[in-house]
C-alpha cells in the first residue's frame, strides 16, 4: 500500500526527506515485506509525532532497534530507532544508565567498565540494544528481563509521552516503580502473547559493579582473539557431572554460596561452537570435547573482588564440584581457551557462533522457571531431537540442552534449540514440529506454559492473562495502530 | 556465476548488525565503534553490509528493480570490506564477494554511476584513473632510474596514477625511488609505459575493465622478466597481490608493498634509519593493504548437502587476519625517536579513509565525511601526524583537513622514511 502523497508529505515534515523512504529498493534490505515507509526519528519528540500522525491516518506501525527479530506485516510504518543512539547519562552514584534505543551492549558495557560498572548481558548478543529485556550469561549475578529496566520513557500507541517510575516525578531515573506511575504489568516485553504497544524511548538501566579490568587485554586479529592474560581475580572453567542430578545439585550449592560471576549451564557443543573459529573446527572441537565430559555440565566464571575473595570462592566452587563428582574440562583450563570464554560470554555473548553460523537458523524453546523442574522437561525434549540428528535434519549436538541460573540460582532458565539449514523445507518442517510437540508436552505434562503456544489453551490455565492482556491494549491502543510485539526488537 | 554463486552466502545473513561495528570485543567505548562508513553516514539497513547482501537476493529472484535509490545505495560504499571482518568473526560467509559481484552486475546491466563513467572512459582512453596531464613518467625526470622496458632490474616499482600524475604526490615516488637507491636495490620503472592497475576499476564494478588493464601490466611484467614488483600504493598492491591472484593471472610474481620492502630492508640490515625525530604520530591502516590485502585463497567445491552451511573440499574463508599489519609498524617503530600511539579503530577493523570504491569520484562529500572521522579519531590520540601508506588515503585525508580546519598533518610512509635516513 503506498501512501498518498500528503501523508507522505507529513511524516515528511517531522523527520525531513533524508529519514524516510518508501523506495522499493529499501524493503527487501530491511524484511523482504514492502512497509507504506521506513522512517528514522531522531529524538523522542519525532517519535512522538510519527505515532500521532499514525493515529491520525489510522497506519500500523512498529519500531525496532538493531532489528535481529520479528515478524513484520506488510504496510506499516517501520520506525528505526538507528539515530537515537545517545548515551544520556551514567550515574555511577546510584547505579544505573540512561539510554537510547540504539545504543548497543558493547558501547555501554565498554563505558562501564572505564567505571568500575556492569550490566546484564543478553543471551541476543552484545550487538542489541542495550534496552533489550531479556537474559544471558550474567544472569546468576545480574538477574534479567525486566528487573534490569528502572524508570522509563515511553510514547503510548496514541502518542502520549509517559515517564514511569522515578521520571515520572523527578527528573531521576533511579527506580521503575515510584515516586512516580509504576506501570511494570504494563511495560514488560515478556507479557506475551505479544509485548509492550507502543515505543520505548529512553529506559535507565540498573547497573552493578564490575570486579575486572577497564577493558580486556585483547591480542590478535579477528577471528583468533584471546587474551594476552586472564584478569586477576578472574577463572573460567567448565565442569561436567556424571548425571543431571549431580549437575542440579552442584548448581543449588553455587548459588546458595554466591560464589559465581556467572553460571551459564552450556553443554559442550556451545562451548566448542564459541571457542572456534570456523564449522569445520566447531565439529571436530565439540567431537573431541564429547569424548572428555563426563554427562551434563555448566561453565563457570569467578570473579574476586580482592585475591582473598578470590581464593575463597575457588576453594568453595572446587569442594562443590568435588562434592558431586564433577570435572573439569582440560581444554578450557588452557589460559588461550580460557580467555577467548571470558571474552564471549562477558562480551560477546556467544549466540552467533553457537546458532546462526552452523546453517543459518535455529528454532529454540526457552523457558523461565524452577530450573530443576524444566531441566526435567528438557531431557526429554533432547532425546525427542535425536531421530532429527539421525536423519541429518538438524545439527548433531547430543540431543544437548542448555540453561542457567538467575539471581544465583533461586530462578532461572532454561532453552533448547535445534539448528538447522532454513532452505531444507523438510528440516524446518521436522524443527517446527519437534518445536509444537515439546511444547505441548511442557503443557500437558505440567512442566511449564510457553505462553507464545496456542493462547485460547493455555490462556485458562495461567488465570485468562491472554484476555486481561488484550483488554489493555486495546485501551492503551484503540486505532489498533500498534500491533502484536510492537515494541523493541 | 556471478552473484548467483553466492546465493547461499547471502542467504546465511542473519541480521545481527555486527557488519555495522568492529567487532564486539574491540568495542572500547561509545565512540568509534562503528566500522562501516556508509551505513553511519546514510542510517538506512540498505546501506550496511547486510542490508546489501538482502538486496542481492532480491536481485536474484528477481523481485527488485532498478531505481535511482538502488543505484545510490549500491554506489555509496567504499567497499573496504570491514562489514566482512565484524561478520565473519563469527560467521562462515562471503559477504565482501556478493558485494563485488551486486556492483558488476549493476555494470553489466547499464546501471552506472555518470562520475565513474567518466572515469573508466578516461581509464579506457588514457590507461589512468586520474586525468592524465602530461606523461606519466614525468615525476622521474633526472633522477635517472632504470625503465624496466629496455633496462634489465629485479624489481618494478609500480607507481600508480595518482601518484603519477599529481604533482602533489610526486613527492611519494621520488621518496620511495630514493629509499631503494639507497639500500641498493636493482629496481626499475616503466615511466611513461607504466599503465593503471585496474584495481580501482574492480571497486568501481567494472571487472572487464579491470582484466584489461591485469592482462597489460602481467604482459609487460613478464617481457621485462621481472620477478618481483613493489608498489606504494595500497590499491596498487591489492591488484597485483590479492585480486590478480584471484583471477589466475599472478602466477608467481612476488607483490610487495613498499612498507614490507622497507621492513625487509631495515631487518636485513640493507637500510638503516639514523635521522631523529620527536614527532608523535599515529598510523592508519589502508583497507587494502590491510584487510583487502589479505592474499586470496584459491577454492573450488560444493555445498554439502545436509544441516550445514559447509563444503567439501572445507572452504576457508578471508576474514581479514592476514592482511599487511605490522610491517608498517614495525618501519615506523624504527625511526628513531617517533611515538607511534594508536588509534581505536586498527588493522582489520580500521575505518576507511573515505576514497575507496569510487566514493572519492561519484561522491566526494561523502568520502570527505568519512575522513573527517578518521581525522578527528586520529587527533583523539594525541599525535601531531597520522602517517596512511596510499596516496588515496593521503589525497582524502588533506582535503577532509582543508576543510576540517584541523591542524593534524598527514604523511605517508615513504616521507617520513625518506627524512630518517
Amino acid at each position: 500500500m503506498a501512501l498518498n502523497k500528503d501523508v507522505y508529505k507529513a511524516f515528511e515534515d517531522v523527520v525531513g526527506p533524508e529519514y524516510i523512504s518508501n523506495d522499493p529498493a529499501m524493503m527487501p534490505a530491511y524484511h523482504q515485506v514492502q512497509f507504506a515507509a521506513i522512517i528514522l526519528p531522531g529524538n523522542t519528540a519525532e517519535v512522538q509525532a510519527i505515532v500521532k500522525l499514525c493515529n491520525k491516518y489510522k497506519l500500523a506501525f512498529r519500531a525496532v532497534c538493531t532489528g535481529w527479530t520479528g515478524m513484520f506485516p506488510p504496510d506499516i510504518i517501520y520506525i528505526d530507532l538507528r539515530r537515537m543512539n545517545r548515551i544520556v547519562e551514567i550515574n555511577e552514584k546510584n547505579m544505573y544508565a540512561v539510554i537510547e534505543p540504539y545504543v548497543i551492549t558493547a558501547q555501554l558495557q565498554a563505558e562501564l567498565f572505564k567505571r568500575g560498572l556492569h550490566m546484564n548481558l543478553k543471551g541476543a548478543g552484545s550487538n542489541c540494544t542495550a534496552m533489550l529485556r531479556g537474559h544471558g550469561h550474567l544472569d546468576q549475578t545480574t538477574s534479567g528481563d525486566d528487573r534490569n529496566h528502572l524508570a522509563i520513557e515511553w510514547v503510548t500507541p496514541e502518542g502520549h509521552i509517559v515517564h514511569s517510575g522515578a521520571a515520572g516525578s523527578v527528573d531521576e531515573w533511579f527506580c521503575g516503580d515510584g515516586p512516580g506511575p509504576s506501570l511494570r504489568s504494563i511495560l514488560t516485553s515478556a507479557v506475551p502473547p505479544g509485548v509492550t504497544p507502543g515505543v520505548f524511548t529512553k529506559a535507565a538501566i540498573k547497573l552493578y559493579h564490575w570486579p575486572g579490568p577497564t577493558r580486556f587485554p585483547i591480542q590478535g586479529t579477528s577471528p583468533n582473539y584471546s587474551l594476552s592474560a586472564i584478569p586477576a581475580n578472574f577463572m573460567a572453567r567448565y565442569y561436567s557431572f556424571p548425571s543431571v542430578e549431580k549437575m542440579w545439585n552442584a548448581e543449588i550449592k553455587l548459588g546458595e554460596n554466591e560464589i559465581c560471576f556467572e553460571l551459564m549451564g552450556f553443554n559442550v557443543s556451545m562451548v566448542a561452537a564459541n571457542i572456534t573459529t570456523s564449522n569445520e573446527e566447531d565439529e571436530r572441537v565439540f567431537q573431541e570435547m564429547n569424548r572428555e565430559v563426563r554427562g551434563p555440565g555448566f561453565f563457570v566464571i569467578i570473579a574476586g573482588n580482592s585475591a582473598a575473595d578470590f581464593e575463597y570462592k575457588k576453594k568453595v566452587l572446587e569442594q562443590i564440584v568435588g562434592e558431586n563428582d564433577g570435572q573439569s574440562l582440560k581444554s578450557v583450563e588452557d589460559p588461550r581457551i580460557e580467555g577467548i570464554l571470558l571474552c564471549q560470554c562477558i562480551r560477546v555473548s556467544a549466540s552467533i557462533r553457537e546458532t546462526f553460523r552452523a546453517g543459518g537458523a535455529f528454532n529454540s524453546i526457552p523457558v523461565m522457571g524452577q530450573r530443576d523442574l524444566t531441566i526435567r522437561w528438557a531431557v526429554g525434549a533432547g532425546k525427542a531431537k535425536e531421530p532429527l540428528i539421525e536423519k541429518g535434519l538438524i545439527v548433531p549436538d547430543g540431543g544437548a540442552f542448555f540453561g542457567w541460573g538467575v539471581e544465583q540460582g533461586h530462578l532461572g532458565k532454561t532453552e533448547i534449540f535445534c539448528k538447522f539449514d532454513p532452505a531444507n523445507p523438510v528440516a524446518k518442517e521436522a524443527v517446527e514440529k519437534w518445536q509444537q510437540e515439546q511444547s505441548k508436552r511442557a503443557f500437558d505434562e505440567r512442566y511449564f506454559a510457553m505462553t507464545m503456544g496456542p493462547q485460547d489453551e493455555i490462556g485458562p490455565a495461567l488465570a485468562n492473562y491472554h484476555l486481561w492482556w488484550k483488554k489493555v491494549t486495546e485501551a492503551l491502543d484503540p486505532n489498533h495502530t500498534s500491533p502484536d510485539a510492537g515494541a523493541l526488537v | 556465476m556471478g552473484l548467483e554463486q553466492y546465493k547461499g552466502d547471502m542467504g546465511m545473513c542473519c541480521r545481527c548488525s555486527c557488519c555495522k561495528f568492529i567487532p564486539m570485543q574491540q568495542v572500547q567505548g561509545h565512540q568509534y565503534s562503528t566500522v562501516c562508513p556508509s551505513i553511519s553516514r546514510f542510517d538506512f539497513h540498505a546501506y550496511s553490509g547486510g542490508g546489501r547482501l538482502n538486496i542481492g537476493t532480491a536481485m536474484l529472484d528477481g523481485s527488485l528493480k532498478y531505481t535511482d535509490k538502488l543505484l545510490h545505495i549500491v554506489y555509496n560504499c567504499q567497499m573496504c570490506g570491514a562489514c566482512g571482518v565484524s561478520c565473519n568473526y563469527a560467521m562462515d560467509m562471503e559477504v565482501q564477494e556478493p558485494l563485488n559481484e551486486i556492483r558488476i552486475k549493476c555494470v553489466e546491466d547499464g546501471k552506472t554511476n555518470p562520475a565513474l563513467e567518466k572515469v573508466i572512459k578516461g581509464l579506457r582512453k588514457q590507461g589512468s584513473m586520474v586525468p592524465a596531464a602530461g606523461k606519466r613518467g614525468a615525476w622521474a625526470s633526472g633522477l635517472k632510474l632504470k625503465n624496466v622496458a629496455r633496462d634489465k632490474a629485479d624489481v618494478l616499482f609500480h607507481v600508480g596514477c595518482l601518484t603519477s600524475y599529481d604533482k602533489d604526490m610526486h613527492k611519494l615516488a621520488i621518496a620511495t625511488a630514493k629509499i631503494l637507491k639507497k639500500a641498493g636495490v636493482d629496481f626499475g620503472i616503466a615511466g611513461d609505459n607504466e599503465t593503471c592497475c585496474g584495481g580501482r576499476a574492480y571497486q568501481m564494478g567494472y571487472e572487464k575493465d579491470f582484466l584489461r588493464q591485469a592482462k597489460k601490466n602481467m604482459a609487460m611484467i613478464k617481457k621485462a622478466g621481472v620477478k618481483t614488483v613493489v608498489t606504494a600504493c595500497a590499491d596498487g598492491y591489492q591488484a597485483f597481490k590479492v585480486l590478480y591472484d584471484k583471477f589466475g593471472l599472478k602466477k608467481d610474481l612476488e607483490v610487495l608493498h613498499i612498507s614490507e620492502y622497507i621492513d625487509r630492508l631495515i631487518k636485513s640490515g640493507k637500510l638503516k634509519l639514523r635521522k631523529k625525530t620527536g614527532m608523535a604520530v599515529t598510523y592508519h591502516d589502508p583497507c587494502r593493504l590491510g584487510r583487502m590485502g589479505e592474499p586470496w585463497i584459491h577454492w573450488k567445491g560444493k555445498k554439502i548437502p545436509g544441516d550445514r552451511f559447509v563444503f567439501d573440499p572445507p572452504k576457508e574463508y578471508r576474514r581479514g587476519s592476514n592482511g599487511v599489519y605490522e610491517p608498517p609498524r614495525d618501519v615506523l617503530k624504527s625511526i628513531p625517536g617517533l611515538r607511534l600511539t594508536e588509534m581505536t579503530r586498527i588493522k582489520e577493523y580500521a575505518w576507511c579513509c573515505g576514497a575507496g570504491g569510487g566514493v572519492g569520484e561519484s561522491n566526494p562529500g561523502f568520502a570527505v565525511w568519512t575522513a573527517r572521522e578518521r581525522i578527528e579519531e586520529a587527533a583523539s590520540t594525541g599525535a601531531e601526524a597520522m602517517v596512511t601508506a596510499c596516496p588515496w588515503c593521503e589525497k582524502t585525508f588533506n582535503e577532509a583537513i582543508k576543510e576540517s580546519g584541523s591542524s593534524l598533518k598527514v604523511y605517508d610512509i615513504v616521507e617520513l622514511v625518506e627524512n630518517a635516513l
